[in-house]
This record gives structure tokens, C-alpha cells and sequence, in this order.
């Protein structure tokens, strides 16, 4: 319950700013119902007048009186209440579709403002197919229920009251032989939509199990190609296929079901009314002419009673996905954001430099990674991090620029706790070069220029030529308007770190961190980054994450970092001549893997 | 759709079943107006036993509906899981059949999202057709005719319906299809933008871009919001017109039935039916309609699954059963090859000749682009050359059978690939009835022993999937394990040993030099250094043999080599390389 009242709570925030045009749409829709009800009544009447007028004028002494004048008026009623609801169920829709479109345009952006603000931590813990799913399935959940399902689930849940209101006025005994198959037939509903859900989740497993086979083997085609593997893959292929072959059927057959069952359901309620209408009349309980009108008018209704409830049956796993996906967004939504301390002090400029002192920190509380670290940085010079893997190198990246805060200890910029900064002021002076090159889809230009989207032409291009990477990109046919994605592969690995390092350079950073690449790129690409990162690094107070020797050597400081502790410190040479764990490192040629 | 039709005939059964059931549930849904109309006749002449006797084939009327309904949907779902699960069946082993050419052809990707993806498509086509495509046109006819049998004089009344459901729901529905693909496409932009922000969101805090990134996605996202808004607006138009003009017929109808009532009283008992007839006209169209463009998704489907069907691998294995290498000394042999990728415009290999002796141990040196890879995957035969041969032992690569020449040849790529299973699993299918001490000799051999040893399960250690519980350099020493478990007559080692320290990699040299004294090993190098000792190294320019000869004689006759060679030994730390 409290999860259910937390996912209307998600709705009524974002629909609550329309909360006028909702009360309109309601109204609209009770009009509309209200006039969708009262024609089969004047159908019927029509059908009643029509029929008193045949016995009218068949009998020679009525013949000359007998007149078509009632059958015209109910015409002419029926006419405007077709029209009223026509109109009225126009106007209303029209409304829906926009607040639809605005409210989920709203939730979309609502949800991507928000995990901007949030913390590097959240999204270090959390998996970005998970994060992804916000949009691509809870938001989606909602946004198909939103078209298809809530409003028409109001409008249905009316109509529903409507007509069994008009068909107690009309007649009680018809009434109760419209609804008394009712409960019944929600639960042969519930009945197969139950084993619908169960058995298309069942689906759902056996196929994300092939499809992951799939995707696994189809990717690693070129492996099963040189092992020779190919019939050993078909007949793993084939198990699982017959698996779904098996759960596919089910799955496919009771949701399949439903349709033609309430269909089926709806004409055998309607048979029944019709039967015993008819019996009614027969045994004269009601008159001929009456009962005829009768008759029609409860066809018609018997076909609208039945309506809602076959819609809010299919209606159902549509509403019960869009609440989990509220439920979820919501959670989302409370997430802790990042704290800009907006009132704090603006760094405008590294003056002294950068130190650590005593830092603990650990991700999870349980489990501190380092142990107390002393690095002092002064202007201008470079700190050359190194050690193996899980020794907490890029934790100490992650502390600079705050991603994350320390448990104890401070890191400090000119003497001032980081803490006390304003964050973008903070980060404004520290520029990343981070291990994977991130590129957005657009432009190379708009790529260079992410940090800094007021700079000029030139000095994009003066950023590209220090990176090193101005010419491959002129030789590109579209040059700077180069398109570069996931999919094409127009960039190297190389030359996309080249470009994250034009990037960097463009903002002009006081503090620089770089977290070197690991991955092999030829020779020359290599020679080309190397001297890239000179260029970035000329003049600024660096802190490098280094897995490979030549960057380290030209360190002011080497920092060896083992198990969260600094167990050594001290320029190359010094290093060298201590024959201690960096010198094992260096003699074994590094790459920390 | 011509490619469903075998898959088809093999459920004849099943289909006869759909069609009949499907026949019948239309049949009982054009019935029942009818029954109605017998009924409100009964109802006039006051005939008592008339009205219980079809009182009651009414009820048996929509029982017979139900178990119709029932059964053609139980058809239509044997149906259609049988014919997706043999398709895909097919499509998996034609993917199976093909070489590294056709895969690179049509990229990984494509083929998982022909996979998956298309056989959903055809799944839900497969379905539809079954239990719309019959009922639709059966109805449309069924309930036109019984219309005018009901009262014929109204014929133009269903005419007139017909036309204007008909051009309605032409121009919506193709509108419809428009927009809800440029919809698509833009659901896919905004959920791009997204994604890039997730997996850039160090980026994007380190440079303070979160207000701009929200500001772009804002422009996807409103772009997604006027394109629901136009698809919006016009649902909200076409379904009160829709209901406009049934309205409007049924008005129509009652007024000219009730006009000339007085020529034709039955027609009192008629309008009901009529007017049913009229509804079951225009759900038959809407539906219909609705069913095309669905269809139109499914048929794309299944064009993209053919063009995979149709595709015949580009290499075809001598299927000989004769172990024709196995018996030979496996000296390799390339004469005057020539290679051009598909669609490229140079050749990637220009007249190569050489000859490797079994046993030796070989490095392929070369700039990026130089062929280097392209030359080993030819030894391979995962790809023919353009001109000239290949053979081993004397026998060229074409006649050998494909079992026989993957158990001769061995080749480890580049990028290490592991599957989700055991570390025993992966081992295994470089050589399935792989015995343990095989597999502790090979992961000795490449140095993975060590990291084995420390899981509590060794062999049985599971690997995740996209080997995600492993480092680089563990998945390549696992590679090169898999590679050399069968003790393969020649090893190809293409750049595998790049995640590994020098210290490892040394250690997985020297153990195959005196492990795999018989093998012929091959390897791509980047690194000068990983070379030095090798037998015969061979030097490529831009696709071009252009030295051959061990390390010193190449100092002396190879400017190629020369180059690569100092620009290695320039870089800082080359010394280190002259220690090794």
C-alpha cells in the first residue's frame, strides 16, 4: 500500500500542474458518457414508435392517425446526443493527448536533470543498463500507460457506472441479468491473465537466456570460427531454443487467449439478456412494443457494460508496470544530490598547490581502500602515481575533483579544504584526462569544444594542434564536422584519447589529473599522445595516473601506491637506486595488469 | 514470406486447425445478428417456443465462439512458436556456416538483432496472420453480404460506410506509420543522449556540462514531445470520427427503414441486426488496417532474416574426412599471395612468398596496416587469397577438411574472447576431450596457472559473462591456454600477449619453446623485443614482404626493420628493451 501510495504520489506531482484541464477532461467525459448512454435509450424509443406506428397503421380504424411524428423527435434526440458525445469525447481527447505529451515530456526531463545532480557514487554503484532502464522501460511503462490506459481507465470506469445506472432505471429485472454474470467473469479474466503473466515471464527468462547465448556466441563468432566450435554452438543453440519453443507456446496461448475468451464472455452475456428479454416479453411481463425497444436498448447496453470491463482487464499488467516504473522513478528522484555549496568560496586559481593529508577513504564503510596518504604537490610540478591494480591510484583521482569525499583527512587546494570550494569553481580549475576516452555522438567538434562551448574556431583548433590531432582531422573529408558515434569508427582508440586530450586542453585547466590509457596503440600513435601530454602537462601542476615508464621518469615526484598506502616516494632516479618495489616494477617493463 | 513456406507446410496440421477455427469464430460472430434479427421476429408474432428454441441457439451460439476462439488461438500459438523456433534454428546455423569475411560483412551486431530482434518481429507476424489475416476478410465479406441480406434496399448504406471508413483509415493509418517511425527514431536519439550521459558522467561533472547536457537532452526530448503531440492530436480526431460516422449510418439506417416501415414491417425486426452489421463492417476495416501496418514491421523482419539466409559462406571446406595434414610434415607455404578485403580498393597483401619450416618460431613485424594480421588469418584460412596459395605440407589449404586444418592450426586473436562458463569449458574448446592434465599443462605454459591456483575452485572457477571477473591480461593468458591445449603442429599468436608484463611474456615464450618443440609458432609482434630470438622474422611494408631473415641479419639488410627498431629503441625506457 505504501508503495502503491508512493507511486501516485510520482503521478500526481507531475500532473497536478494541469490539475484544470484534468478536472475539465472529467467533466468532458461525464458529459460524453452521459450522452454515449442516453442514445441507445432513444434508439430504443425509436424502435418503440416506430412499432406503434406499424400497429397504428395497420389497423384500418387508426390507419389515417397513425403517425411517424414520435419516431422523428427520438431520431432528432438521438442525433444530438450523438453529437454531444462526439464532440465532447473530441475536445476531451484532444486535452489528454496534450497533457500527456507535456507531463511525460516533463518526467523525461525531470529524471535527466536529476541524475545530473547526482552523485558520482550512485552511478558507480549502480549498472548503466539499470540506470538506462529508467528511460527506456519505466519511463516507457509510463508513457504507454499514460496514452492508453489511465485516462481511458477513468473514462471506462464512468461509462461503467453510467450504464449500469441507466440500466437500473430501465429495468431492474434486465439490469440484474446484465450484471450477474460478472464476478464470474472477472475471475475466469483474472484466472487467465494470472497464468498469462506467469507464463510469459516464463518466456521472458528461457528467451533473455537464448538471447544472451546469442549475443555471446554471435560476438565471439570469430573464436568459435577458429576452434572449429560451429556444431558444439548449434547444439547448445538448440537446447535452449527448444526451450523457449516449449515456454513460448504457453506464453503465447494464454495471453492470446484473453481477447477471444472476453469476446466470447461478452456475446454469451449478451445472448443470456437477449433470451431472457425476449421470455420477458413472450410471457407478457412487458408490452410487445415496449419490449422490443427493450429489447434493442439492452443490446446496446449489455455490449457498453461489457466494454469496460474487457479493457480494464487488458488494461491491467499495462497499469501495474506503469506503477513499479513510478515506484522506481520516485526512488530515483530521492536519491541524494551532489552538494555544490553554492555560498562557498570560489577558487579562481591554483596559487600554492595540492595536498593530501592523513586521507582515509573507503567506497563502502566497511571497507577503507586508502589508509592514510600524504601527497603534496606544489605549483607547477608533476606527481606520477603508480601501482598495481586495486592499489587506489584512481581513488585519489576520484578525491581531487570531489567525485567523492573523504572519510578523513582533507584534501586541500592552496591550503583551503576542498570542501569549502564551490564545486563547479573546484572543478572548473581541475581538468581530467580520464583512462577510457568518453566521446559524445555529434561533431569532433563539439567534442573539443564539451568544455568549453563558447570557444572560437581558433581555439579549438589551437587545442587540436598541441593534442596533436589537428591533422588526421583535416584530412578528414568533413574535418571538424566530422560525425563521430558509437558505431562508426572513424576515431582510433589513440586518437580518441588525442581528442579527450584536446579537450582538456581547451578549458586550460590550473590542475591537471591524467589517467593514462592502457591499451596498446601502434607506434607512432603513440609517440603522437606522448607528446600531447607534454604539451598538456607543460606549466601546470599534473597529478598522472601512469601505467607505462616514460611518463614516470620525467616525474618531479614518483608516489608508489600499494594496498592504499604509499610505500615508497622519491624522483626516478632515487627510486631506481632503492631497488625496492619500483624498481622491480620498472625492471618488469610495467603495465600494471 | 516465401521463406516461411517450408516452415509452414511442416504444421499443415496445425494451420487446418487455425483456418477452421478461425472460420468458424467469424462465422459464430456474423451469426449471432442474425439469430437476433429471428428473435425480434419471434418476438413480433409473440411465438413462444420460437423464441426458447433460439433463445438457446443463441447461448450455444457464443459457447460455440468461446472453444472457437479458444482453439484458434491454441493453433495459432503451435503455429507460430514452431515456425520462429525452426526459423531461427536455420538462420543460427546458416550464422554458423559462415566465415570472418560474411560475419564482418554484416557485423556481430546485426546478426544478434537478426537473432533476436527480426524473430520477434516474425513471431508476432506469424500470429497475426493466423488469427487476423483469415478473420478480417471473412468478416469484412461475411457481415457486407449479410447486411444487404438483412435488408437489401440499404445496400448504399454499407457502401457509403465502406468508402469513408476506408479513406479514412488510409490516410491516418499511413500518416500513422510515418510519424510513429520518425517517433521511434527520435525515442532512440533521447535514449542515446542519455546512455552517453551515464557512461560520460565523469566527463561531464569534471567540465561542469551538466546544465548543457540537460539543455540537449530538453531539445530531444521537446523534439519526442511536438511528434507525440501531432500523433496525439490525431488519435483524439480519428476515433470520435470513426465513431462520427458509425453514428451516423446507424442513424441513416433507422430513419430510411422507419420512412418506408409501412411497404416493409419485417424491417421492424431488422434494425438491430443491421445495425450490428454495420459495427462488424467497420471493426472489420479498423482492425484490418491496424493489422497491415503491424504487418508492414514484421515483413521488414523477414526480408532482413533472408538476406542472412540467402548468403552463402565465402569459404567452403573440403569435405573430405581424410586427415590429410595430420600425416605431414607441416612446413607452410605461401606462393605469390594476393589479398583484398571485400569492398576495399587496394589489396591488403601484394604477392607474398615465403616459407616457414615446421618447428621454427616465426615473428611477423610491421606498422599498423601493414597486413600483418591479414598474412596469419590466410594461414588460418579465414580468409582465401585473391591469387596465389597456401598450403602446408605441400597440400593446399583447399583441400584440407576444416576439422583437420583447425586441429593443425591454432590461432589465438588479438582480442582476448571468453565465454560465460568454467575456466574448463573455455579450455575445452581448444580440444573438447581435453584430459586435465592437458589443461594443467597449457595454463602452466601460459602463465595462468598461478591466478588458477588461487581460486578456491581452480578449473572450475567461473568466468562471468563478458569475462567481467577477469583482467586483461588473465583473459589473455586463458586465450593463449585455449590456444595450445590441443598441441596444435602450428600455433598462431596474433598480437595475444600485449596485457601482459614483460616478465610474463617472456616466461610464456620460453615455456613454449621447450613445451611446443615440434610446433611451428608464429608470432605478430608490436614490440620488436618479443622477437629478438625468433627463427625467421618477417618484416611487412604496407602489405608487402619486404625482409625476411632472424633479427641480425635484418639489422643489416632491412631498412624497414632498421626504422621500427630504433624508433623502439629511441623511446625512453628502450633500453630495458635491449636487456630482454
Amino acid at each position: 500500500m505504501k508503495e502503491f501510495k508512493q507511486s501516485i504520489g510520482y503521478f500526481k506531482h507531475y500532473l497536478a500542474p494541469y490539475w484544470k484541464g484534468l478536472l475539465f477532461i472529467i467533466l468532458l467525459t461525464v458529459l460524453s458518457t452521459w450522452a454515449q448512454i442516453q442514445a441507445p435509450v432513444y434508439l430504443g424509443k425509436a424502435m418503440t414508435s416506430l412499432s406503434k406506428y406499424l400497429i397504428a397503421y395497420m389497423r384500418p380504424v387508426t390507419h389515417a392517425t397513425a403517425s411517424l411524428t414520435d419516431f422523428h423527435n427520438a431520431l432528432w434526440m438521438i442525433l444530438w446526443f450523438y453529437l454531444l458525445s462526439v464532440i465532447t469525447m473530441l475536445i476531451s481527447s484532444l486535452l489528454t493527448s496534450r497533457i500527456n505529451a507535456l507531463s511525460t515530456n516533463k518526467m523525461q526531463r525531470g529524471l535527466f536533470k536529476k541524475l545530473q545532480k547526482m552523485t558520482i557514487k550512485y552511478f558507480d554503484s549502480h549498472q548503466d543498463g539499470k540506470i538506462l532502464s529508467l528511460f527506456t522501460s519505466d519511463l516507457d511503462n509510463i508513457f504507454n500507460a499514460m496514452n492508453q490506459a489511465i485516462f481511458e481507465l477513468i473514462s471506462q470506469i464512468i461509462l461503467y457506472i453510467g450504464v449500469i445506472w441507466m440500466m437500473f432505471s430501465l429495468n431492474v429485472k434486465l439490469a440484474i441479468a446484465t450484471v450477474i454474470s460478472t464476478p464470474f467473469v472477472i475471475l475466469i479474466a483474472y484466472f487467465i491473465i494470472r497464468k498469462a503473466r506467469y507464463y510469459i515471464d516464463n518466456q521472458q527468462d528461457e528467451i533473455s537466456k537464448l538471447n544472451g547465448y546469442i549475443n555471446e556466441q554471435i560476438n565471439g563468432e570469430k573464436i568459435v570460427i577458429t576452434n572449429g566450435l560451429q556444431k558444439k554452438s548449434i547444439a547448445e543453440f538448440n537446447t535452449l531454443n527448444e526451450k523457449v519453443r516449449k515456454s513460448t507456446f504457453k506464453g503465447q496461448l494464454y495471453s492470446g487467449m484473453l481477447f477471444p475468451v472476453m469476446q466470447g464472455l461478452s456475446l454469451l452475456n449478451l445472448a443470456i439478456v437477449i433470451a431472457y428479454g425476449s421470455w420477458l416479453v413472450v410471457n407478457g411481463n412487458i408490452a410487445e412494443a415496449t419490449g422490443l425497444g427493450l429489447v434493442v436498448t439492452f443490446v446496446q447496453y449489455s455490449q457498453q457494460y461489457f466494454q469496460p470491463i474487457t479493457q480494464i482487464t487488458s488494461m491491467y499488467s499495462m497499469l501495474q508496470l506503469a506503477l513499479t516504473g513510478a515506484k522506481r522513478l520516485s526512488n530515483v528522484l530521492k536519491q541524494p544530490e551532489e552538494k555544490v555549496n553554492a555560498l562557498g568560496k570560489k577558487l579562481s586559481k591554483i596559487e600554492q598547490g595540492v595536498k593530501l593529508s592523513n586521507v582515509k577513504f573507503g567506497y563502502n564503510e566497511n571497507n577503507e581502500i586508502l589508509h592514510g596518504i600524504n601527497i603534496d604537490v606544489k605549483k607547477g610540478k608533476m606527481i606520477a602515481l603508480v601501482g598495481p591494480t586495486g592499489s587506489g591510484k584512481t581513488t585519489v583521482m576520484n578525491l581531487l575533483n570531489r567525485f567523492y569525499d573523504v572519510s578523513k583527512g582533507n584534501v586541500e587546494f592552496d591550503g583551503e579544504d576542498v570542501r569549502n570550494f564551490e564545486l563547479h569553481s573546484l572543478r572548473k580549475n581541475v581538468g581530467i584526462v580520464l583512462q577510457d576516452s568518453i566521446l559524445f555522438s555529434g561533431t569532433i567538434a563539439d567534442n573539443i569544444k564539451f568544455g568549453l562551448p563558447s570557444a572560437t574556431d581558433e581555439q579549438m583548433i589551437e587545442a587540436a594542434k598541441k593534442a596533436n590531432i589537428h591533422e588526421y582531422i583535416e584530412s578528414l573529408p568533413d574535418k571538424y564536422e566530422t560525425i563521430v558515434d558509437d558505431e562508426n569508427s572513424v576515431l582510433s582508440v589513440g586518437q580518441k584519447q588525442l581528442l579527450s586530450i584536446a579537450r582538456t586542453l581547451l578549458t586550460d585547466p590550473s590542475f591537471l589529473i591524467l589517467d593514462e590509457a592502457t591499451s596498446n596503440v601502434d607506434m607512432v600513435t603513440e609517440e603522437k599522445i606522448k607528446k600531447a601530454m607534454d604539451n598538456v602537462i607543460a606549466g601546470r601542476t599534473s597529478f598522472v595516473i601512469a601505467h607505462r615508464l616514460k611518463t614516470i621518469v620525467e616525474a618531479d615526484e614518483i608516489v608508489v601506491l600499494k594496498d592504499g598506502l604509499v610505500i615508497e616516494r622519491g624522483n626516478h632516479k632515487q627510486l631506481l637506486a632503492a631497488k625496492g618495489f619500483y624498481y622491480n616494477l620498472y625492471v618488469n617493463q610495467m603495465v600494471f595488469e | 514470406m516465401i521463406i516461411l513456406k517450408p516452415y509452414l507446410k511442416q504444421n499443415f496440421a496445425a494451420i487446418i486447425g487455425a483456418i477452421f477455427s478461425v472460420a468458424i469464430l467469424a462465422g459464430s460472430t456474423l451469426w449471432q445478428p442474425r439469430l437476433l434479427q429471428t428473435i425480434m421476429k419471434a418476438i413480433i408474432a409473440n411465438n413462444r417456443s420460437q423464441v426458447y428454441q433460439y433463445g438457446i441457439q443463441l447461448i450455444v451460439l457464443a459457447i460455440i465462439g468461446i472453444i472457437a476462439g479458444i482453439a484458434s488461438t491454441f493453433f495459432s500459438a503451435t503455429v507460430a512458436q514452431s515456425v520462429t523456433t525452426d526459423l531461427r534454428a536455420a538462420l543460427y546455423r546458416k550464422i554458423q556456416s559462415f566465415s570472418f569475411g560474411n560475419i564482418e560483412k554484416f557485423t556481430a551486431g546485426s546478426l544478434v538483432v537478426r537473432l533476436i530482434n527480426d524473430m520477434n518481429q516474425i513471431l508476432n507476424l506469424v500470429m497475426t496472420m493466423l488469427t487476423q489475416l483469415l478473420r478480417i476478410p471473412i468478416l469484412f465479406i461475411g457481415a457486407f453480404i449479410l447486411g444487404i441480406l438483412t435488408i437489401p434496399r440499404l445496400w448504399w448504406i454499407e457502401i457509403l460506410m465502406i468508402v469513408l471508413i476506408l479513406s479514412l483509415s488510409g490516410i491516418v493509418f499511413s500518416r500513422m506509420g510515418n510519424l510513429f517511425g520518425k517517433f521511434q527514431k527520435w525515442l532512440d536519439k533521447m535514449n542515446t543522449v542519455a546512455k552517453e550521459s551515464m557512461q560520460g558522467i565523469r566527463v561531464i561533472k569534471s567540465f561542469n556540462q551538466e546544465e548543457n547536457e540537460t539543455k540537449k537532452f530538453a531539445t530531444t526530448a521537446n523534439e519526442l514531445k511536438n511528434l507525440n503531440l501531432t500523433i496525439g492530436y490525431l488519435f483524439s480526431l480519428m476515433i470520435p470520427l470513426f465513431m462520427l460516422i458509425s453514428n451516423f449510418m446507424i442513424l441513416m439506417s433507422v430513419y430510411f427503414i422507419g420512412e418506408k416501415i409501412a411497404s416493409h414491417p419485417s424491417d421492424l425486426a431488422a434494425i438491430a441486426s443491421f445495425i450490428s452489421y454495420l459495427m462488424q463492417l467497420m471493426f472489420a476495416i479498423i482492425i484490418g488496417a491496424m493489422t497491415m501496418t503491424m504487418a508492414s514491421r514484421g515483413m521488414i523482419a523477414l526480408k532482413r532474416v533472408k538476406e542472412v539466409l540467402d548468403t552463402n559462406p565465402d569459404i567452403k571446406f573440403s569435405d573430405t574426412k581424410e586427415k590429410k595434414v595430420a600425416s605431414v610434415n607441416a612446413d607452410i607455404e605461401l606462393a605469390n599471395v594476393s589479398f583484398a578485403y571485400p569492398n576495399a580498393k587496394e589489396l591488403t597483401l601484394k604477392k607474398i612468398s615465403c616459407e616457414i619450416n615446421a618447428g621454427d618460431f616465426v615473428g611477423i613485424v610491421g606498422s599498423t596496416g601493414s597486413g600483418k594480421t591479414t598474412l596469419a588469418q590466410l594461414i588460418a584460412r579465414l580468409y582465401d587469397p585473391q591469387d596465389g596459395h597456401v598450403k602446408i605440407g605441400g597440400i593446399d589449404l583447399k583441400d584440407i577438411a576444416e576439422k583437420d586444418l583447425r586441429e593443425t592450426v591454432s590461432f589465438v586473436l588479438q582480442k582476448a574472447i571468453l565465454f560465460s562458463g568454467t575456466i574448463e569449458d573455455n579450455l575445452k574448446q581448444g580440444k573438447h576431450n581435453a584430459t586435465d592434465d592437458d589443461m594443467n599443462w597449457a595454463i602452466e605454459v601460459a602463465q595462468a596457472k598461478e591466478f588458477i591456483d588461487g581460486y578456491s575452485d581452480g578449473l572450475k572457477h567461473r568466468i562471468e559473462e563478458r569475462s567481467a571477473n577477469l583482467s586483461g591480461g588473465q583473459k589473455q593468458r586463458l586465450s593463449i591456454a585455449r590456444g595450445i591445449v590441443g598441441k596444435p603442429k602450428i600455433l598462431i599468436l596474433d598480437d595475444s600477449t600485449s596485457a601482459l608484463d614483460a616478465k610474463s611474456e617472456k616466461k610464456v615464450q620460453q615455456a613454449l619453446e621447450t613445451q611446443l618443440k615440434e610446433s611451428t609458432v608464429i608470432m605478430i609482434a608490436e614490440k620488436i623485443s618479443s622477437v629478438i630470438k625468433a627463427d625467421k622474422i618477417l618484416v611487412l611494408d604496407k602489405g608487402e614482404l619486404v625482409g625476411t631473415g632472424t633479427h641480425h641479419e635484418l639489422l643489416k639488410t632491412s631498412l624497414v626493420y632498421q626504422e621500427i627498431y630504433n624508433a623502439q629503441l629511441s623511446k625512453v625506457g628502450g633500453q630495458i628493451n635491449e636487456r630482454i
